[in-house]
């Protein structure tokens, strides 16, 4: 017996062991926060729904993620009016709108005084120099320097002056000389700077305010090389130490101390009824950045991202498709009043969005080219119509985006210019009218599908793209066309496309900038693959009115020649579409004036924090 | 004993080079410069970046300097997936949070499994055996995610709920580790993993000191009028030490592999999660090196094991 | 060789564990399941994959919040509408998009219309009072909506209303698909990979490991060195490079990526094992004795060497059994198992994002099947074990 009771005790103590470890179990507050005592300080923890950006060199970044860190450090010439809608620009770095020359070739912009460079090791005494014009060419020369293995040329190609000649007259020399001159770009005096375009080409404004052409300072650069992306020096409203990014993990952004004057929006810019409903307006004038530091988490998973959610650890999350039954009532499309009651606001936000099928205009079977005529045989036209009219966009709405999605006709997506009212356009050849469908079939001579070999399919084999390509498979089923779907990598997609070996897929386009002329440009003939024109879609008439828009402004005249060039692409039925998601926020109490959008990341300096109602 | 352990190192180099051979060959069977061009790129950027890269080289040629490269401990190719940093940063970068979270779970599931495989073989056949048995049957007969998902759900955020303020955090990891912090971050997911280990470890331990039960050498200790307890843990435990040693040993390397979905869920910035992403974003450098990294690790536990079988069995040094 | 083992004195001390024995019969039923699904498709691919209903829809007894009962009506009310819309009855009406859950024929467009729209408004109303889920004020008007639904779309009768209950009995996912019919579909998936992962992997581990073991020399060295390397690569980065591999190939959508990548991972188990046996048997006499005799030697492996390791065959094929379906679940959360058609594995792992809703149909079908077998096959590969192999550690 005496055994046995020595025997438990040393098992009860063994596994007692880690329940004594726990010891203090009160207390809360992030691992290593909370040191600095004094003042409370405003810290945010807001969360990116993947495993975050790649490099904060703005010129080496791609994603949206690369966009939402460099937002942070860097600072563009221009930047999206934050609680104006349709989006509006204005100036940022620049004291105003830059001055354009009557032909519409030359901007002449001027720097705001006294902008300087974060406080940084690379300068001398380590204070931060005063931004002068010569930065602003130097940081968009490095977009040209292919050791910088740059991923954005695309955005300043063939369009200003001598930029194309000099990237390649400094690639092919021995050393790339940063000094050496372009012709389109001019300095004046250090705050004032002109550059002069090829053509006159609309989008270069928008251009002025895309990360990829952020201002560095050239000393970061030679000091920390290709460490420059993980140790940035920009003028942004934040800043960060290179040992607090945990890649694929965690950032924290502190406050730059010496972040120049910059206020929150005055209250009558606000545009939407609903942000003043929200008090979007009351923080007017209060200098930025509010917080001083800004953590961000990388979730590769939903389920945490949201669990953190509810637990009030993070400010805010965006609403995944399979959570919208959780939080929302579907009917009413409002917040359920577990939630409401918590004092969780909502905040929906249509992206601009252009997802569709597309077919390769080259294809054999599917396309139909002649390059000899430079026409289109009408029978392969037929079957691409009958194949858009047997697809159901309302029921890939229903299924996979709780009915949330704009289904609409063309490219240009929800908000812009050249967006069909209530998304239907003249030319219309959107399902599902299975009988017209199979009308069209006949015409094309493959009554019921007969005669017609079965088409590969590509699609992304992420998500549940696997689920979309059954229920694509059964509804095309019911005219008779069989496809097979390809399940691959995106890479793959992207490469099977380019190299124009895929005559059917499934692809989206995000616009680049607010501005349909971004979307016309996926027709484009001279952009065939590997290029945007990923449809290989070639109509001269078409490419001569895109020639021509790109030098107009917005008015009524371009907005009818974008739904004419709109109504020729439709009726050619290079693709199946369209549609565009609509994105749900919600918003923690304690997270105050967030206004979400995923155009523009710069928003970060705007938001506040109320501690009182934070666990 | 050193030309057995000689022995054992020449025999595992063809090993281990085959490994590489095998997964260098296999990361090949698509074009990795593809997946690393952005949204808009030409066929001469490819070729550029390729030539760049040195993967235009002949295989054998790329076979013989990243063997070098392995050989000399020295992954300087800078990730793909996340520029700036090299191979060799972000393993190290990883290594920590993975141990932080493996080392205490081998700890204590060793700990508690020897102790209940004791109890379980001391009541051999006998109602607590059973139930202790069933148990481990029981709890290995459910799936690692189905812990992973309600372990997260009930013991982080349904239990912070009910008790009013946070006892584990529902994912991450600290800035800084104290036990404080480790005690938030890291103890659900090592409960969850001693408990999903837990089931296999106990009936192995069990297992052993069965056998070790019917040796002769504790029939001699018992007729010579020893104590059971005594028996138990001076002389079953010591005698047991070779198979739990060699058991600890093979999981050694998994241990420095992490556990990728304990990591993936409570975002763990470790190896397995490290490498998982790498994966996704086609970060060829970082897949290769850690491969390479896993393989050696691998390699170089089954030699410890090996000698370590030597050193307390003379018989298989001549075998 | 198979009457032998039965006659053998292991067999018969496992007939007499009468747990092994249940265990024993759980998986002849599984198996059983599996076979008629596979052989006579009562439960077709297509079946699994369609809508039955509303989406997230508890099982049993249906919805019991008012919300959610609201949630669940305004889904019919949709399908109504359509249909009355496009004045495309067929669908709604055939059975096709919904199995025995039909749109009433007696009613034209219009008063469907008028019908959605009592419904829709009488909704509304609800979800608009204070704590509707738990109020009892609104039950009535809930109640009226429910009617509503049963007049548009009558509550099948006969087979059909069995049909319907066994579809609903466990609720439904997402997609609105029935989690149960999902669920017993995915046995037949979780036995054909465990059938056939177990089989090779047995079948040619333990051919390869007695041929090296029983030949010695540079074919033993051969097989040491391939199965050093197979198993010393990590587990994972194998499984995704091999995906990779068959990633956009024509077997991409079928099993075939799951097998090989099993295959060439489990054989390593039952090679060393067999091996290790193998060195053993060769020493014993009967075997010097066959030798001696003339036999020759490929003869005496086949006749008399490898049938005599069958006992550790089948444990290892039982743990096998367990790894495959395990790593089955594994591998459809890391993207890279079962890519059409259910299994476990995706149900389990599409169940992470309802768990947060507090809806556990999902993954308690799942696991709780899924737990039975492996718990079975756990048990069974333990008496196995003890009948045939007791000295095993």
């Amino acid at each position: 017996m005496r055994n046995r009771i020595s025997f438990f005790a040393l098992a009860a103590a063994i596994v007692a062991l880690p329940i004594g470890l726990a010891g203090c179990p009160n207390g809360g507050g992030e691992g290593g926060e909370g040191g600095g005592g004094g003042a409370a300080k405003k810290s945010i923890h807001l969360p990116m729904r993947t495993d975050g950006p790649k490099s904060l060199d703005p010129v080496q970044g791609s994603t949206v993620y690369d966009n939402r860190a460099c937002s942070m450090v860097y600072d563009t010439l221009l930047q999206y009016k934050y609680l104006v809608r349709p989006f509006t620009l204005e100036p940022n770095l620049v004291e105003a709108m830059p001055t354009v020359s009557a032909d519409g070739l030359t901007y002449t912009f001027k720097l705001k005084k006294g902008v300087r460079f974060h406080d940084d090791g690379c300068f001398p005494d380590g204070k931060g120099r005063e931004v002068v014009a010569g930065d602003v060419f130097y940081s968009w020369k490095r977009l040209a320097d292919e050791d910088n293995k740059p991923k954005s040329w695309w955005l300043v190609e063939d369009t200003i002056v001598g930029f194309d000649e000099f990237k390649a007259a400094q690639n092919a020399a021995e050393t790339f000389d940063y000094d050496a001159p372009v012709e389109g770009f001019k300095t004046i005096d250090d705050q004032t700077f002109s550059v002069t375009l090829k053509k006159p080409v609309v989008r270069f404004l928008w251009l002025m305010s895309m990360f990829q052409l952020s201002v560095v300072p050239h000393e970061a650069v030679e000091k920390y090389g290709n460490k420059f992306g993980r140790h940035p020096v920009g003028t942004g409203p934040f800043t960060m130490e290179e040992d607090a990014w945990v890649a694929g993990k965690s950032m924290v952004f502190q406050k730059n101390p010496t972040y120049r004057d910059d206020h929150y929006p005055s209250a009558d810019e606000i545009t939407d009824p609903k942000d003043r409903a929200r008090g979007l307006h009351e923080p007017a004038g209060t200098k930025l950045p509010i917080v001083d530091e800004v953590r961000f988490t990388m979730f590769v998973e939903d389920q945490p991202m949201w669990l953190q959610f509810e637990s009030r650890e993070i400010g805010y999350t965006q609403v995944p498709a399979e959570y919208f039954p959780q939080a929302f009532v579907k009917l009413t499309k409002q917040l359920k009043p577990e939630y409401a009651d918590k004092g969780v606001q909502f905040h929906s936000e249509m992206l601009l969005d252009f997802i569709f099928r597309g077919f390769n205009m080259e294809d054999e079977l599917l396309g139909g080219w002649d390059p000899e005529s430079r026409t289109y045989d009408p029978k392969k036209r037929k079957l691409r119509q009958a194949i858009s009219m047997a697809i159901s966009w309302e029921e890939f709405n229903t299924t996979f985006y709780n009915g949330l999605n704009v289904v609409y006709d063309g490219m240009i997506p929800p908000g812009l210019d050249g967006h069909p009212a209530d998304g239907k356009a003249g030319a219309s050849y959107r399902g599902p009218d299975i009988e017209r469908a199979k009308k069209l079939m006949v015409e094309a001579g493959y009554p019921n599908g007969e005669g017609l070999p079965t088409i590969d399919y590509y699609v992304n084999r992420g998500g549940n793209s696997p689920e979309q390509a059954e229920l694509f498979a059964r509804q095309l089923k019911k005219i008779g066309v069989e496809i097979n779907v390809k399940l691959v990598d995106f890479s793959t997609l992207i490469q099977t496309v380019d190299n124009k070996k895929a005559g059917f897929f499934s692809f989206a386009w995000s616009s680049d900038y607010p501005d349909g002329e971004n979307n016309l440009a996926l027709f484009y003939g001279p952009n065939e693959a590997p290029s945007a024109n990923h449809f290989n879609y070639k109509n001269d008439e078409y490419d001569k009115l895109y020639e021509k828009i790109l030098s107009m402004p917005s008015s009524p005249e371009r907005t009818k020649i974008y739904e004419q060039m709109r109504d020729m692409v439709l009726e050619d039925a290079p693709y199946c579409g369209s549609m565009g998601r609509e994105r749900f926020y919600i918003i923690n109490p304690w997270l105050k004036n967030f206004r979400p959008s995923e155009q523009f990341y710069t928003w970060v300096k705007y938001l506040d924090v109320d501690d009182s109602t934070r666990p | 004993m050193w030309v057995y352990i000689l022995r054992r190192i020449l025999y595992n180099i063809p090993v281990y080079l085959g490994i590489l051979l095998l997964v260098m060959l296999a990361l090949r069977t698509k074009d990795p410069v593809w997946a690393f061009l952005g949204k808009r790129k030409s066929v001469a950027d490819h070729d550029a970046l390729e030539h760049k890269l040195g993967l235009d080289r002949a295989f054998a040629v790329q076979y013989v300097l990243f063997v070098g490269d392995v050989v000399t401990l020295s992954f300087d190719q800078e990730s793909w997936g996340q520029p700036g940093k090299t191979a060799n940063e972000l393993l190290g970068d990883a290594i920590v949070p993975s141990l932080v979270i493996t080392a205490p779970a081998l700890l204590l599931s060793s700990l508690i499994s020897i102790c209940v495989g004791l109890i379980s073989s001391f009541y051999r056949g006998r109602t607590p055996d059973r139930v202790l048995v069933i148990l481990a049957v029981l709890g290995m007969s459910i799936s690692f995610l189905v812990y992973i998902i309600l372990g997260q759900y009930f013991g982080a955020f349904i239990l912070n709920d009910k008790v009013g303020h946070r006892i584990f955090a529902v994912e991450g990891y600290p800035d800084s580790l104290t036990p404080f912090t480790w005690w938030t971050y890291c103890m659900l997911p090592v409960a969850i993993s001693v408990i999903v280990t837990m089931g296999y470890d106990t009936r192995f331990y069990r297992a052993v000191m069965v056998e070790e039960g019917t040796r002769d050498y504790i029939t001699t200790a018992r007729a010579k009028g020893a104590s059971k307890s005594k028996i138990m843990f001076v002389h079953m435990l010591k005698n047991a030490m070779i198979p739990i040693i060699t058991r600890v040993m093979i999981t050694l390397p998994f241990l420095i592999g992490g556990s990728i979905l304990l990591e993936m869920y409570f975002g763990i910035p470790g190896m397995g999660r490290r490498l998982i992403l790498a994966i996704r974003d086609n970060d060829f450098p970082v897949i290769q090196a850690f491969t390479a990294v896993f393989a050696g690790l691998y390699i170089i536990t089954n030699i410890l094991t090996d000698v370590l079988y030597a050193l307390v069995d003379p018989r298989v040094r001549l075998s | 060789m198979v009457a032998r083992f039965f006659r053998s004195r292991g067999a018969r001390k496992f007939m007499a564990n009468r747990l092994a024995v249940a265990a024993f019969l759980v998986i002849a039923g599984y198996l059983l399941v599996a076979g008629l699904v596979w052989f006579t498709g009562i439960i077709t691919l297509e079946e699994t994959l369609g809508r039955i209903g509303a989406s997230y829809q508890p099982g049993l007894w249906g919805a019991q919040r008012s919300g959610k009962r609201i949630e669940d009506a305004t889904f019919w009310f949709e399908v109504a509408q359509n249909a009355a819309d496009r004045g495309d009855f067929e669908t709604a009406r055939g059975g096709v998009a919904f199995y025995e859950r039909r749109l009433t024929g007696e009613l034209d467009a219009d008063e469907i219309k008028a019908r959605v729209a009592r419904g829709i408004a009488l909704a509304k109303e609800v979800l608009v009072v204070e704590g509707f889920d738990e109020s009892a004020s609104v039950l009535p008007k809930v109640d009226e909506i429910d009617a509503i639904v049963v007049e548009l779309f009558p509550h099948p009768e006969g087979w059909d209303a069995f049909m319907y209950g066994a579809r609903h009995v466990l609720g439904t996912d997402r997609q609105g698909r029935s989690i149960s019919f999902r669920a017993i579909y995915s046995i037949k998936v979780a036995v054909q990979v465990g059938v056939v992962t177990a089989l090779f992997a047995v079948l040619f581990g333990s051919f390869v490991g007695a041929a090296a073991a029983f030949f010695g020399g540079w074919i033993d060295h051969a097989v040491i060195w391939l199965y050093s390397t197979f198993s010393s690569i990590p587990y994972l980065v194998l499984l995704s490079v091999l995906v990779y591999m068959f990633n956009d190939t024509s077997v991409d959508k079928t099993l075939i990526p799951l097998y090989v990548a099993f295959g060439l991972t489990f054989w390593v188990g039952p090679c060393r094992v067999i091996r290790g046996e193998t060195l053993k048997i060769k020493e014993l006499e009967y075997i010097q004795a066959a030798t001696a005799i003339g036999f020759s030697r490929t003869y005496i492996l086949i006749k008399h060497v490898i049938p005599n390791t069958a006992h550790l065959m089948f444990i290892n094929a039982s743990l096998l059994f367990i790894g495959a379906i395990k790593g089955e679940v594994i591998l459809s959360f890391l993207g890279l198992g079962v890519k059409s058609g259910p299994s476990w594995g995706i149900m389990i792992s599409q169940s992470k994002a309802e768990v947060v809703s507090g809806f556990f149909w999902q993954i308690g079908t799942a696991t709780v099947l899924m737990f039975v077998l492996v718990l079975a096959f756990n048990i069974l590969s333990d008496a196995l074990q003890d009948a045939f192999d007791p000295k095993h550690v």
